[in-house]
């Protein structure tokens, strides 16, 4: 492997320009990603552009060249041609690197993390209201990861940006666990991801891989948790919740004395995401605005506009959702859940739901709740897990009320139903999914401990309100003093003595201190056990438990 | 001019078989950090699923250098053999679009096929043997890529992996992203499709994983081939390949272990089945 110890600017442009076509190999992947701040679509290729307009720049340079005088033009090419969000933020990020590079023929390792440094100092400071969890924090790892490696190893270009790639991919992986609306749409941040990519590129060129490049494909980074879209319908929740979006305002202006801070406070209640970079002769500003034309107005009172680009989010939403649908998926059935505790919904979701119907025992969800999450769902071939015996019927009625076809497996437990959803085949059809997973159903005992609502007698049992009782399959089979005396017992009736697997998900009232007593003293009587422990998080039950 | 078979080290062909049937195997490159193995070759089986486990650097994997693959193919084409190289699925490798661009650099391309697998571990193994065995029978260039041909598209693996961790840390998880994440631990079930790692199913145990792979097998008509693959858990793959005895006689069953470019990706503990249906 060569060792390159310093670049310079010949070598700098041209990395970036196969880092360029890098990235120009993912960008629509990079697109499809982009759901914040606006599910637009777009970041990929507006990131493709604006660095296309930086190249260019930076190759009007005739040689020889110092790495200082190509980085100065292709930060102004960068603010020429910004585009979007990302690309503005791009841009700063260009600006940045001419900063830390100035009055530099070439760079070191060393000299590389701290123009990084400047880099994230500046994008941080273009953007109105930074938000975690975005490209900017991806910026800010980059830069930690490059100056820690630095001063380990200070003048090794090579490692330097080998750390700057490996903390970018860890801090792209980490986005959706900052930012919620990342982990809802199931996706990781764009902007991070194009600049992952970006450095990615880079590397590969400064490692002499240049050829071998032209026949791969960047790697889009997995995100660290399970990214699966919840579709979260409350049975109270009624309405729709549509914010129009607006238009992305994008222009150049031109004059002189322009003061991009003062602009920035002018600016900054009459739209969101605003952006505005440059200096005292150029400024790029995106915002995004309902009213877009007050905000050129304002502008041309300050000097020339130019580059104006005014695009109609909401259009542009539209063709997202379209595109999320291009988005290869795993299957074309959509599994749906009815389930009610935090940890029970993401239970289902990491196994791969496409959506949870907030429901249970007492709470059930209406015909309408189920018919909404239906067609909420991209697939027309659906399967329905009611995991209630009182709900079974509900869902079943949701398929006269709909074109598509749904299936409705009568799950009556959440052990049922997780059984049910962990058969589902990503290769086989409906009919031998549903053939599958009805099978499963029956594959796994459930025990439930729950307390009695009122003192009865039943099969024989003299219950007093507020004991614990045992379920087997929904039937009552023990009643205790306390949750643990009634869950063992109801376990050595399901048969745990032969059960490979028994998993025991916890409710709201449970601790999971109790529920930790409880695993050791199953363990310690069945050591060969694989027993797990999960927060379930669901009401009236303190103990659900599969037994396989 | 006879036809000499070469294939990469994602074959997972024992070095016995590939020596008796003269299948030249071409190492792909192991990485741990920058140190360079070539796999099967520089670094045993044992050693790596060590380091893979109880290091912190997270091994990388890369085809060969360009020009060893094709070196390779040059030098048996000056002997005055026909080459057929049957390579990894090229979307899981670059090497067959390597192979391809320095295609036209080679003398005597007119007798150098070269056939992206669509497959890789014993799937491809399965087939390169078969490709092997007509060789040495007298088949020409020709014909035996025809049969090649069809039987990639009866071949298939179908991997148990313990977990899913090695193959999103390696980037190529693909379309088995959707099984990520999981809260309950469980064993993800993959299978090549369209030359690509795709999900199959999960199970919740290592004890229902052999009863899974032996009931895929059941399920098929009939097997013309057949194989089981494992990482660090041979007693369990010797005791899956008893048990699917009554399918396909014993001792025409391959079992061999994963190779370590592989194992990069499926981790400790997998196992594997691989067949060519008939």
């Amino acid at each position: 492997m060569k060792h390159s110890h310093v670049i310079n600017g010949t070598k700098f442009r041209d990395m970036f320009a196969a880092a360029t076509s890098w990235l120009e190999k993912s960008s629509s992947e990079i697109d499809a990603l982009n759901v914040f701040p606006v599910p637009d679509g777009d970041t990929g290729t507006n990131m493709l552009l604006t660095m296309r307009s930086t190249i260019e720049a930076g190759y009007k340079i005739s040689e020889p060249i110092s790495v200082s005088e190509v980085v100065q033009a292709m930060a102004t090419g960068a603010l020429m041609g910004a585009r979007g969000n990302s690309g503005v933020i791009l841009s700063q990020i260009w600006s940045g690197l001419a900063i830390g590079l100035s009055e530099k023929e070439t760079f070191n390792g060393k000299e590389l993390a701290y123009a990084l440094a400047k880099a994230s100092e500046t994008a941080y400071k273009g953007v109105s209201n930074p938000v975690e969890g975005t490209i900017l924090t991806v910026l800010k790892d980059i830069s930690s990861a490059s100056q820690k490696q630095a001063s380990k190893n200070g003048g090794d270009v090579l490692s330097v940006l080998e750390a700057a790639v490996t903390a970018a991919a860890e801090s792209v992986a980490n986005t959706p666990t900052i930012l919620p609306v990342l982990k809802e749409a199931g996706v990781v941040d764009a902007g991070g991801q194009g600049l992952f990519t970006i450095l990615d590129g880079a590397l590969r060129f400064l490692r002499g891989e240049a050829e071998l490049m032209q026949f791969r494909k960047p790697q889009l980074v997995s995100a660290v948790i399970p990214l699966t879209p919840i579709v979260v319908t409350a049975p109270t929740s009624i309405g729709t919740d549509e914010v129009p979006y607006g238009y992305c305002t994008e222009f150049l202006l031109k004059g002189k004395d322009l003061e991009p801070e003062k602009i920035k406070r002018k600016l900054i209640r009459r739209g969101q995401s605003l952006i505005v970079v440059g200096d005292d002769t150029t400024v790029r500003v995106h915002v995004h605005s309902i009213d877009p034309g007050n905000i050129i107005h304002f502008a041309t009172t300050l000097g020339t506009v130019h580059h104006v680009s005014i695009r109609n989010m909401d259009e542009q939403h539209q063709d997202f959702l379209e595109m999320q649908k291009n988005r290869a998926p795993a299957s074309d059935i959509e599994v749906l859940a009815v389930s009610s505790g935090k940890g029970l919904a993401d239970v289902f979701t990491s196994l791969g739901v496409a959506g949870i119907i907030h429901g249970g025992q007492s709470m059930n969800p209406s015909t309408k709740d189920i018919l909404d999450a239906v067609e909420k769902l991209y697939s027309n071939q659906v399967i329905i897990l009611p995991n209630n015996k009182n709900i079974v019927l509900t869902a079943n009625k949701v398929k006269e009320l709909t074109k598509k076809k749904v299936h409705v497996i009568p799950t009556t437990t959440i052990p049922q139903g997780i059984a049910t959803l962990l058969a589902f085949d990503y290769e086989a059809d409906y009919e031998t999914n549903i053939k599958l997973m009805t099978e499963a159903m029956s594959g796994v005992k459930t025990v439930e401990v729950t307390r009695a609502i009122r003192s009865t007698t039943f099969s024989g049992l003299k219950i007093k309100k507020k004991q614990a009782i045992g379920l087997l399959d929904d039937a009552i089979v023990t009643v205790a003093d306390n949750p643990q005396k009634a869950l063992c017992s109801t376990l050595s009736r399901a048969g745990i003595k032969k059960a490979e697997v028994v998993t025991l998900y916890y409710g709201e009232d449970t601790t999971e201190a109790d529920a930790l007593v409880v695993k050791e003293s199953i363990l310690a009587k069945y050591p060969s056990l694989q027993l797990e422990i999960v927060n379930g998080g669901q009401p009236h039950y303190n103990y659900i438990g599969s037994v396989e | 001019m006879a036809v000499k078979i070469v294939t990469d080290s994602t074959s997972d062909i024992p070095a016995s078989i590939a020596q008796a049937l003269g299948i030249t195997v071409v190492p792909m490159t192991l990485l741990f950090g920058q140190e360079s193995f070539r796999d099967r070759v520089d670094i045993s089986i044992e050693e790596f699923y060590r380091r893979l486990t109880q290091e912190d650097i997270a091994p990388t994997t890369t085809q060969p250098p360009p020009g060893v693959f094709t070196n390779v193919c040059q030098q048996i084409l000056h002997n005055g053999d026909a080459v057929l190289a049957i390579v990894i699925s090229s979307k899981l490798s670059g090497l067959y679009s390597s192979i391809i661009n320095a295609f036209d650099t080679i003398t005597g391309k007119e007798h150098f096929y070269v056939i992206d697998s669509k497959l890789t571990s014993l799937s491809l193994g399965l087939v390169v043997i078969e490709a092997a065995r007509m060789a040495q029978n007298g088949a020409g260039l020709a014909e035996i890529s025809s049969t090649v041909n069809s039987l990639i598209a009866k071949s298939n693996t179908v991997m148990a992996f313990d977990t899913l961790k090695y193959l999103a840390k390696g980037g190529r998880i693909g379309k088995a992203q959707c099984l990520l994440g999981s809260l309950l631990p469980v064993k993800p079930v993959l299978i090549l499709k369209d030359g690509e790692i795709t999900p199959l199913t999960r199970l919740r145990s290592m004890t229902t994983v052999s009863d899974y792979l032996f009931n895929q097998i059941a399920g098929l008509k009939k097997v013309s081939a057949l194989g089981v693959g494992h990482a660090t858990t041979p007693d369990t793959a010797y005791a899956l390949l008893n048990r699917l005895a009554v399918f396909f006689p014993k001792e025409q069953m391959i079992h061999s272990p994963i190779s370590p470019v592989l194992g990069v990706y499926a981790g400790p503990n997998v196992l594997s089945i691989s067949y060519i249906e008939e």
